[in-house]
């Protein structure tokens, strides 16, 4: 291989400046003109029947503008990425705390909060629902028409009974994950501007500003080409984003008064009313043979998905696929339900799923191998996928599948090394390991195209006009490089537009591990494109047959040798009104000759991330606290874009999966409310995190993927809570099932 | 409720405010003086550090301090951190190192490092790290972050 003018290396991020300066322009700091501020009056209940909702109180308020309830929107009246079940406002009907209610738009932020707390709702309650498998039972309310069961899903392969039996220890637990938030630091938020055109602009922080289009323009009944949606700098994402409920309110408002108006959540309002992690309910029976080779898994997932489906159904579909982990099992009887509650909704959070199984396949994987007298590693080692294997959804796993058994080695290794480090005075130490896959892309007969367009500007540079946002993991950063690489120009000289639905491509949501890959794509593609370009306008300027020219590295090569800069084609190819430019597409491939059909719509996914954690962990066994010292993560991406791009990925799932398996659970309190503030909902901070992280990063190529590349985005998070369960029950021999792992449940009191 | 006066200086340069005594240093650097490289996380509960600014030499929570308690106090931001387009050395370790991402975090955290960097100029990393606790970030697992303020002590020593 050549040397890479750029792959590989750590690269400083376009936007560092801006953001290390605070120049960064987040929605909530970009300064118009004439603003006013919403404030949202939400349901203090959880379930009931609205008989009115009074505003004439706020109305009357000092600095109020205008109040809305859901009688004012002139669309659509409920939303929703897969199923539009949420409504804007509530209309009849409250399904959760906190659910938006009304409206109101001030000339201060104060002023409007205040008025906001004077909207009087006169709400009929009705006994909460807030358990998945309780709802779905007989004689409970039903929170949508449809009922309370959303999506079922089942998949059956070869012989269950048969399985069993054939097995020498068969193994039955339970597992059950929490509620948790993203809780990514900046909250929704969104500025609408009506235009006196007639159009409206709205900035958004969102993962699918396109989508955030056409559901402003439903709400408002508003065809799509007069709403303008643009993305300022997102303080991150981690799924929750793809939701247009805050940009939709804002919108709204703005409509209504015809002026400008800027909505920002508090904290509370963005755990009570935005996407959540799904809890889960899981009951796992797994048999296998003496030597541990899995010979049956029969598994029940019950999800809840809260008041809203959100992207619930499709959640569902990856706890479904995940069950069985990264392994062969040949005869699998697999049942996820996915259930309406009055929780707040949950929706996409990074992982999408797969951390919520992986918890529970992991550990029973451990807790077998117990069982057995076995080391559950070598344990994996005898179960891993491996190229070529059928899984249980039909798909043959390809290439990538031999990380697994590296991945393992290095895990390992790891362990070995950590078991060897005395623990502190007082504690005990154990380590421990997990192993996951992650699916790439949003499954089969999901309509999944991406757009990007390249131009080439006078001076030489390249700028990106990305259609999907990055929401901070460094999308950009990987456009751009992989566009370097793929014209043979320097990364300086590469630069990234501000996505704008009115001049931007359809680049499709940023989600579902595929952002490098499907951008990537469309890079190498537009640069293949836009060469061609550069050659066709040299032979027309340079007056000589098109093939006695080629590109090389920013020139234009001529058959005697002489380099001419492109610059120059380009700044006189402009001069006769011509702009170098090309658009790519790129659609996810499901081939059909190798994507089995037989699923539902967004089954089965197809391409896969592997690797495996291992972590050590001191426990005080008197106190019942854990500290996580060691952490090594080894990831396949296929190839590094960005080496610190990946490092930062690696790092950061890691840590939001440490806060799963230690601290964080978004609980109902005993005085009927939930837990909605960073005093009472533990994120980990730079104290929590192993003083020991190592990354170990493999690079197996994807065949399909750009110079290789894949994902890695969301399989750094579901193997870091196993493993940590795991460590934790070789220190001290106790087995938590249930997330997250308090002190209370180490310890018997 | 009255509004009150109150002088103080930020980033080196003297400023008066009228403002309701109940709003915050936080509310009057963002809305007043549009500092919006101050930012806010947690609700002004002063449990995430996003609003971190140093106040006559020490890392506050913006979001604590109300307003009146400003008088006469100098107040450092991130905007005020690069001299003549120069960056400081903590801002050029975090964007070298990788420990910008979303960036939501990065001011207040580059202001908390500063403060600790000022105090202990040469900073064990467990110093580092009970330096930023009050800094919460969910994008970096704050390996980049330790890194970036250990490289920017290094710089800040050879100078």
């Amino acid at each position: 291989m050549s040397e890479s003018i750029t792959l590989g290396k750590s690269e400083v991020r376009k936007d560092a400046w801006e953001k290390v300066t605070g120049a960064a322009e987040y929605v909530a700091d970009i300064k118009l003109d004439d603003v006013l501020y919403g404030a949202v009056a939400r349901s203090s209940v959880h379930h009931g029947r609205i008989l009115s909702i009074d505003a004439t109180a706020a109305q009357a308020s000092p600095g109020v503008v205008r109040v809305l309830t859901a009688a004012d929107i002139p669309g659509e009246h409920c939303f929703g990425g897969l199923v539009p079940d949420q409504p804007a406002l509530a209309g009849d009907l409250v399904r959760h705390y906190g659910e938006p209610l009304a409206i109101v738009i001030a000339t201060s932020k104060a002023a409007a909060r205040k008025a906001a707390g004077l909207v009087k709702a006169d709400v009929e309650p009705i006994a909460p629902l807030l358990d998945p498998v309780t709802a779905l039972g007989t004689d409970v309310s039903k929170l949508h028409e449809v009922g309370n069961l959303i999506s079922r899903y089942e998949i059956k392969e070869g012989d269950i009974e048969e399985g069993f039996a054939e097995a020498d220890v068969i193994l039955e637990e339970t597992f059950s994950v929490p509620l948790v938030s993203p809780a990514y630091l900046e909250t929704e938020n969104s500025l609408a501007c009506w235009n006196a055109d007639g159009t409206l602009t709205v900035w958004v922080s969102s993962q699918h500003p396109f989508t955030d289009q056409l559901e402003i323009a439903a709400t408002l009944g508003m065809p799509p080409e007069k709403v303008q949606v643009k993305s300022a700098v997102i303080g991150g994402a981690f799924g929750g984003k793809e939701d247009a409920s805050l940009a939709i309110l804002t919108a709204l408002a703005a409509w209504a008064v015809k002026g400008t108006v800027r909505l920002v959540n508090t904290r509370q309002e963005s755990f009570w009313a935005h996407p959540k992690r799904h809890p889960v309910q899981f009951q796992f029976k797994l048999g296998a043979k003496k030597d541990g080779t899995f010979m049956a898994l029969k598994a029940v997932a019950h999800m809840d998905t809260g008041a809203f489906a959100s992207l619930g159904p499709a959640v569902g579909v990856i706890v479904t696929e995940t069950l069985g982990g990264s392994y062969r099992i040949p005869n699998v009887d697999l049942e996820t339900y996915v259930a309406y509650t009055n929780a707040p909704l949950a929706g996409a959070v990074r992982g999408f799923g797969s951390p919520q199984s992986h918890f529970a396949i992991e550990s029973m994987v451990d807790m077998l191998a117990a069982k057995l007298g076995l080391d559950p590693i070598e344990v994996r080692r005898k179960n891993i996928l491996c190229e070529g294997d059928k899984m249980f959804t039909g798909v043959v796993v390809n290439n990538t599948a031999n990380s697994l058994p590296v991945s393992l080695d290095r895990a390992q290794e790891a362990c070995r090394k950590f078991a060897a480090i005395p623990p502190l005075p007082g504690k005990v130490a154990g380590v421990g390991m997990a192993l996951v896959m992650q699916s790439m892309g949003l499954g089969a007969k999901v309509p999944d195209d991406s757009t990007q367009r390249l131009e080439w500007k006078p001076d030489g540079s390249l700028l990106v006009h990305l259609g999907a946002p990055d929401m901070g993991q460094g999308l950009a950063m990987a456009a751009e490089q992989i566009a370097a690489e793929a014209m043979e120009l320097p990364y300086e000289l590469v630069n990234t537009v501000g996505l704008d639905t009115s001049s931007s491509p359809n680049g499709n949501v940023s989600c579902a591990s595929r952002m490098t890959y499907m951008v990537g794509n469309t890079m190498v593609e537009a640069a293949q494109k836009l060469k061609a370009q550069m050659l066709e306008q040299a032979a027309r300027l340079l007056n000589r047959p098109q093939e006695s020219l080629s590109y090389s590295n920013g020139h234009v090569v001529t058959a005697e040798g002489e380099k001419i800069a492109v610059k120059e084609v380009i700044s006189r190819a402009a001069d006769d009104g011509i702009i170098l430019q090309s658009e790519s597409t790129f659609s996810f491939p499901y081939p059909e000759a190798t994507t089995p059909q037989h699923l539902p719509i967004g089954m089965p996914h197809v391409l896969f991330c592997f690797g495996a954690q291992a972590a050590r962990v001191e426990v005080d066994p008197e106190l019942g606290t854990v500290v996580v010292t060691h952490l090594t993560a080894i990831h396949d991406v296929g190839r590094v874009i960005s080496k610190v791009g990946v490092e930062g990925q690696i790092e950061g799932g890691a840590a939001m999966g440490l806060g799963y398996a230690l601290y964080e659970s978004m609980d109902l309190k005993e005085d009927g409310r939930w837990v909605d503030s960073f005093t009472e909902y533990l994120i980990p901070t730079s104290k929590d995190v192993p003083t020991y992280h190592e990354n170990i990063i493999l690079e197996i190529p994807e065949e399909s993927g750009p110079f290789g590349a894949k994902g890695i985005g969301e399989v750094t998070v579901p193997p870091t809570a196993p493993a940590i369960a795991n460590a934790i029950y070789n220190a001290i021999g106790v087995r938590v099932k249930s997330l997250p792992i308090t002190p209370e449940k180490l310890v018997k009191v | 409720m009255n509004s009150i006066q109150v002088s103080f200086e930020v980033n080196g340069r003297p400023v008066t405010v009228d403002s309701l005594p109940n709003r915050t240093l936080l509310d009057v650097l963002r809305e007043d003086l549009g500092l919006t490289g101050v930012k806010d996380a947690c609700g002004g509960e002063g449990e995430c550090g996003a609003c971190t600014v140093i106040m006559d030499g020490k890392s506050v929570n913006s979001c604590m301090v109300f307003i009146g308690q400003v008088e006469g106090c100098a107040i450092e931001t991130i905007e005020g951190l690069a001299k003549d387009g120069e960056l400081h050395p903590l801002q050029r370790a975090f964007a070298e190192t990788g420990a910008v991402q979303c960036g939501y975090c990065t001011p207040g955290a580059i202001m908390a490092a500063k403060a600790l960097l000022q105090e202990n100029p040469h900073p064990s990393d467990e110093e580092i790290r009970e330096g930023l606790s009050g800094n919460l970030c969910r994008c970096t697992g704050y390996v980049k972050m330790i890194e970036a303020v250990r490289c920017a002590a290094e710089e800040m020593s050879h100078v």
